[in-house]
């Protein structure tokens, strides 16, 4: 006996049992649980397309129990539509369901239905946040905060604030310095320029800068500033003095970032005489500061050498 | 077949072995795949019946790398599989779950790996076909696929489809003299707006890079034969540097920046790295060592990392792995496909 067959209010259905596998009793005996009873009578409500509050309930339950099985979302989405049930209380239900279930994907994609349906943002930036304090790298939860940015506009409404209270906690969460080129550059399409405007290269080079004067041992910032290079066309020489304050080929025991010494190692190929300066920077990465990748420095010193100018093949 | 997590656990009881001792044991692995349909007991067996037809695709691909490619009986498995299948053609991932992507995907691989196409055809007559526009109705509007017709999109779900059309067949660059039934362009150059600043991809337009979907991504432009054309030696050598900075200093390879390593980024990054040709731009002897570590020598299967419980998700990607680093006695992985390479060279005519 169980909480759904005891239940007056679902006396009417009939559960139908899995019919995966065929009989096997020591299945039968271990799925009589909680879960393989919700399911049964999903199975049944399935079946006879019912859609009514109890089911809206059993799907609640069944989320709870296992959050990605797919199918019950996909019902409890068409229940909530069928019913007119009040988008508002599906969010608040789903504000529990994500906090307690951070892992799960497919509560996001039922959230992004609903916030669409409802047409209103308010609230969804600082639920964001509130998951962001249990893991400030969930990819979920940083595609629905694009989504938001995108769907309503909101790329001025505090969005290059909230990329700097995330890398003040973690300058080291790459997923905020994704954020911040896409709130940055990502309205280059409709016109709105981005790192190719003088002024806000300028501002995002500083940003990088303070960053990389935290943790130069960070490859987020570096890439960050390899990204507007290309982007905007800006000469790789212009970042020499900020590289060699990080790594420097005449103080080689005094290199504090890896990732300076790579670029270190393109700036100086772009120059017409720094050749061999530069094969000594890919020297120290392949000998002392990153040897796990001893074969790509060698890769890029032979680009040196050859044809092709090695600013090409590997600048950003 | 059973998604439990293990009973043993990554580097398992008998941890005396020095890194440079370790053997794959395969016939332990072979049988920890084989038990797996017997534990149908267990509550997570049940949980997670979302995804049982993926498992079987995870356990069967892993059994052919092993050079075990019979043990599993292959009347069992078509049967199973062709109870997933709808009449719209799609599959779900166990009977009575709604057709999805992914295990349509999962599904066409079994058929090509157990030679069941003609099979599928005695179940429903122009199956193949059926399959195929099952996919194409997912495709959206700016070219990248749905999962199911909750309208989620994901890369991962556009790979899927461009992997499930390839093995049957159905392809537009497959078919040049029949009218395209996906609009391929429009496909392929929403991959090549999920490209990052990095030189890496991402789900979706803008999202942060990420080793699974630069496998998808790159996959899917693999397969629509526009990887040279798109990435060309420049965009190979970015990618690759990015994808070679995952590797850690215990050799294992990692996701993004800044996260734990993983047994199943062996494959996702590796396997992206083969494809444009950079595989070497890593400590291969390292890996190999990591990947050895993350499996129970005594039970058998991978873990995610050593000492955390195994699962056939992370046996199947880490056996992968380890084919691309050409272990001793594996089958050779294709790495587009994430299947036996001379079934699918013989499958698609190649060669």
């Amino acid at each position: 006996m169980g909480k759904y067959s005891e239940d007056p209010a679902w006396a009417d259905i009939v559960p139908l049992p899995t019919d995966e596998g065929g009989p096997n009793p020591l299945a039968a005996i271990a799925y009589s649980d909680e879960y393989g009873e919700a399911m049964s009578y999903l199975r049944a409500v399935m079946a006879s397309n019912e859609f009514s509050p109890r089911v809206l309930e059993l799907t609640d339950d069944l989320i709870d129990m296992n959050p990605a099985h797919y199918t019950v979302w996909l019902y409890r989405a068409q229940c909530i539509f069928e019913l007119k049930y009040p988008l508002e209380d599906e969010l608040a239900w789903l504000n529990e369901t994500a906090l307690a279930h951070q892992k799960n994907y497919q509560i996001w994609h039922h959230r992004n239905t609903i916030v669409d349906k409802l047409g209103k943002w308010q609230g969804e930036a600082e639920f964001v946040e509130q998951m962001f304090e249990l893991d400030a790298k969930n990819y979920h939860v940083w595609s629905h905060r694009q989504w938001l940015v995108k769907r309503f506009g909101l790329w001025e409404e505090g969005e290059l604030e909230f990329t700097e209270r995330m890398l003040e906690k973690d300058v080291r969460n790459n997923s905020a310095w994704n954020h911040r080129w896409y709130i940055v550059n990502g309205r280059e399409a409709e016109g709105v320029r981005g790192v190719t405007h003088e002024g806000i290269r300028m501002r995002e080079i500083e940003f990088a800068r303070k960053a990389i004067a935290k943790a130069p041992q960070n490859a987020s910032p570096w890439s960050y500033l390899r990204g507007i290079v290309r982007k905007s066309g800006m000469p790789l020489a212009s970042l020499k003095e900020l590289v060699l304050q990080y790594a420097d080929t005449s103080k080689p025991d005094g290199v504090k970032s890896s990732h300076a010494l790579d670029l270190l190692a393109d700036v100086l190929a772009e120059g017409a005489d720094g050749k061999q300066q530069a094969s000594e920077a890919l020297d120290l990465l392949s000998t002392k500061y990153d040897p796990i990748r001893k074969n790509y420095w060698e890769y890029r010193k032979g680009l040196l050498g050859g044809g092709s100018s090695a600013s090409t093949a590997t600048a950003a | 077949m059973s998604l439990a997590a293990g009973p043993g656990r990554g580097g398992g009881a008998s941890a005396a072995q020095l890194p440079d001792e370790l053997q794959l044991v395969v016939d332990k692995h072979v049988a920890y795949i084989q038990s797996l349909d017997t534990r149908r007991d267990e509550l997570e067996y049940h949980l997670t019946e979302h995804l049982r037809i993926s498992g079987i695709y995870w356990g069967l691909t892993a059994l052919h790398l092993l050079g075990q490619p019979e043990a599993l009986p292959r009347e069992g498995l078509l049967d199973f599989v062709f109870s997933c299948l709808h009449e719209n053609g799609g599959f779900g991932a166990a009977p009575g779950h709604d057709p999805h992507m992914l295990y349509t995907c999962s599904s066409v691989q079994i058929l090509a790996m157990t030679d069941g196409f003609s099979d599928l055809e005695k179940r429903l007559p122009n199956g193949k076909m059926k399959i195929a526009k099952y996919i194409a109705s997912l495709q959206q509007p700016n070219g990248t696929f749905a999962g199911d017709v909750w309208g989620e999109t994901d890369s991962r779900f556009l790979f899927c489809g461009f992997l499930a059309l390839s093995l049957l067949g159905m392809l537009p660059n497959q078919r040049p003299n029949e009218p395209p039934i996906i609009d391929l362009t429009a496909a392929t150059d929403h991959i090549k707006a999920c490209q990052n600043f990095d030189g890496a991809f991402g789900v979706a337009p803008g999202a942060e890079s990420h080793s699974g979907q630069v496998y998808t991504c790159i996959g899917a432009l693999t397969l629509a034969g526009e990887l040279d054309s798109y990435l060309g030696e420049e965009g190979k050598d970015r990618l690759g540097a990015w994808l070679s900075e995952r590797q850690l200093p215990s050799g294992g390879l990692n996701g993004r920046p800044e996260k734990l390593v993983d047994v199943c980024y062996s494959w996702w990054v590796m396997t992206s790295m083969a494809m444009i040709d950079r595989v070497h731009w890593i400590d291969q002897k390292k890996l190999t060592s990591f990947i050895l570590q993350c499996q129970d020598p005594d039970h058998g299967g991978l873990a995610d990392r050593p000492g955390d419980m195994v699962d056939v998700f992370h046996t199947c990607f880490g056996i992968a792995g380890l084919s691309l680093l050409r272990y001793p006695g594996l089958v050779e992985v294709d790495p587009a496909y994430c299947m036996p390479k001379p079934l699918v060279d013989n499958f698609l005519g190649r060669k």
